[in-house]
């Protein structure tokens, strides 16, 4: 097809090329774009209920200069972040080159790898969170059978074992989806670069770091995207399984601004949100100069 | 011991890892549900079998966890309707007409899906509640729409770009509106492509929870999720028996359409990512 014949369309057809795009527009003009576009400004407000709005400017950033629980749900985001996402991909690569090979049951295995991702998360917390209990949960049981330890753990009782706990609840959820992008990936190299690779004598591990991982990383690339973005927005599974305890050591910075919205500072809470809109933007762009999207479109 | 054994003592391990960390969580929720007592796992404790926390779930009117499914599965229909329909004039469009930037406004669409949702719960519910729309099923249907479109559009625009042109041009040379071209023609042909860009978004907006949150005010209007997440059960005892009964029955539904759609789902959600 011809790149650039735009203007060669009648205009019959520009009408209707118009009234196809329009739906599709409107919708996230009206329900993406102008939320937005109104957080940025309620960000230069003071927005309390029963006082009258009043613009500010940068007051609301000025306070988060200061604000130290605002920098400590930061710090938890991005740690949270980078350390949940790469040990979800190693246990996604796990999964995703089991399910590459000639196994048993291979469509059944792939459908019960896709469960945990497509089960709400806040259904799945509040399992995990039964899982955590402190006098009867599952981890209590195995940790004991284990003989790891005899006393009672409280697993959400202490900031470090509640990130941990987190961790794993959210790795359940995720490292399926990663798992199935990889596969994507693994299955479309030609199984003939192997075999060539095997007859030169390379190894196990030479084939996955040099062979595989460099043909397949474009999509690593673009899982680990995908993921790092959805963890900045962590919201769900901590508001059920911790609340951003103990003490707002788990607060991600979704649930620090949740927490202004449900007072009525809206001023203020918008102002959280933007300053996470742009962490998440800087990120991304990272990823996306790294990963050069779009030169093969 | 020979390199093949080992691979398949390796396989055989990641296998089972594999299933037990997936299904775990599952299980021990179905097992607390049908059973008496959810401390059966605690000293001198043992697991009774019992249906009470299911005909709880009928017959106690206060957990009235049936209207939350309800309102899930109505909401994430419409959405998903509303996301074919909407996401198929779009991919056509795309697909069909040649427009400068084309790249950019498709990676641009797909942006929008990668917003934080915090960014724009507060002026959603400002203008839900301004419009009077809170608690109904409008006031998350439209955003949810918003929300999920971007996936949709992506999904039907792989799709749609290997039909061949020429259906079209047999379709206008017929006399077929491009509208009745769509229908009639494309999406027929691309079936698979609906059906996962259908499935997708009705797991996204079944799952979805800030937003449910946030412009449900009226216990009433909750969606499942956000249902379960906030019973805390009438006296101060967390009735986790009821609980995961409830869950059980919620999730059933998009267990059951992974079991059946896998292949749709796994086309979806990779053929974007593999684009890129």
């Amino acid at each position: 097809m011809n790149k650039n014949n735009f203007y060669k369309l009648s205009y019959k057809e520009k009408k209707v090329l118009f009234l196809f795009l329009l739906p599709l527009l409107s919708f996230i003009f009206l329900f993406v774009f102008i939320p937005i576009l109104g957080t940025f400004i309620n960000s230069f407000h003071r927005d309390l209920t029963f006082l009258p709005k009043k613009f500010i400017f940068l007051d609301n950033f000025k306070r988060l200069l200061t604000d130290n629980s605002f920098w400590q749900s930061i710090r938890f985001t991005l740690l949270f972040t980078f350390i949940s996402v790469p040990l979800q991909l190693v246990i996604g690569f796990i999964f995703a080159i089991l399910l590459n090979k000639a196994i048993p049951f291979r469509g059944l295995i792939r459908s019960i790898v896709l469960i945990p991702w497509a089960v709400p998360a806040a259904i799945s917390a509040r399992a995990w969170e039964l899982i955590y209990n402190y006098n009867y949960g599952l981890a209590q049981y195995i940790i004991k059978s284990l003989g790891i330890t005899q006393n009672q753990v409280n697993f959400l009782g202490s900031a470090w074992s509640a990130f941990w706990a987190l961790i794993l609840a959210d790795s359940w959820k995720t490292a399926p989806f990663i798992a199935i992008i990889i596969l994507a990936g693994l299955s479309s190299i030609p199984q003939e670069i192997y075999r060539q690779a095997k007859i030169d004598g390379a190894g196990f591990i030479y084939i996955f770091f040099k062979i595989t991982v460099p043909i397949i990383k474009p999509i690593i690339i673009a899982a680990l995207l995908f993921r790092t973005i959805d963890s900045l927005r962590i919201f769900d599974l901590i508001y059920v399984l911790t609340h951003g305890g103990p003490g707002g050591s788990t607060a991600s910075a979704s649930i620090y601004g949740y927490q202004f919205f449900l007072s009525g500072e809206f001023g203020y809470g918008s102002c959280v949100s933007v300053f996470l809109f742009i962490i998440t933007f800087i990120i991304s762009i990272c990823y996306i100069k790294t990963a050069r999207f779009g030169e093969k479109i | 011991m020979k390199e093949s054994k080992i691979i398949y003592i390796l396989t055989f391990s990641a296998l089972c890892f594999t299933l037990v960390f997936c299904l775990t969580p599952l299980i021990y929720m179905f097992i607390t549900s049908i059973s008496d007592n959810p401390d059966f796992l605690a000293e001198n404790k043992k697991f009774i079998f019992s249906l009470q926390n299911y005909k709880s779930l009928v017959l106690d009117d206060s957990l009235p966890f049936y209207k939350y499914i309800i309102n899930s599965l109505a909401i994430s229909s419409i959405t998903a309707l509303l996301c074919t329909f909407a996401g198929g004039l779009a991919a056509y469009a795309i697909t069909r007409f040649p427009l400068k930037h084309k790249s950019f406004l498709m990676i641009l669409i797909l942006a929008v899906s990668m917003f934080p949702q915090i960014s724009l719960v507060s002026c959603l519910f400002k203008m839900m509640s301004s419009l009077g729309c809170i608690n109904t099923y409008t006031a998350l249907a439209l955003p949810y729409t918003a929300w999920t479109l971007p996936l949709s559009f992506w999904i039907l625009t792989n799709y749609f770009e290997k039909i061949p042109q020429e259906l079209d041009k047999a379709g206008l040379i017929d006399g077929c509106s491009r509208i009745q071209i769509l229908f009639k023609i494309i999406y027929p042909t691309a079936k698979p492509g609906i059906f996962s860009a259908f499935i997708l978004s009705f797991i996204f907006s079944f799952n979805e929870f800030l937003f449910a949150l946030m412009l449900t005010t009226d216990s009433a209007a909750r969606t499942i999720p956000v249902g379960i997440a906030l019973f805390e059960g009438a006296h101060g005892q967390i009735p986790w028996g009821s609980i995961m009964a409830a869950s059980i029955i919620a999730v059933s539904p998009v267990i059951l359409i992974t079991l059946i759609f896998q292949k749709n789902i796994i086309h979806g959600l990779t053929g974007g990512a593999v684009k890129i």
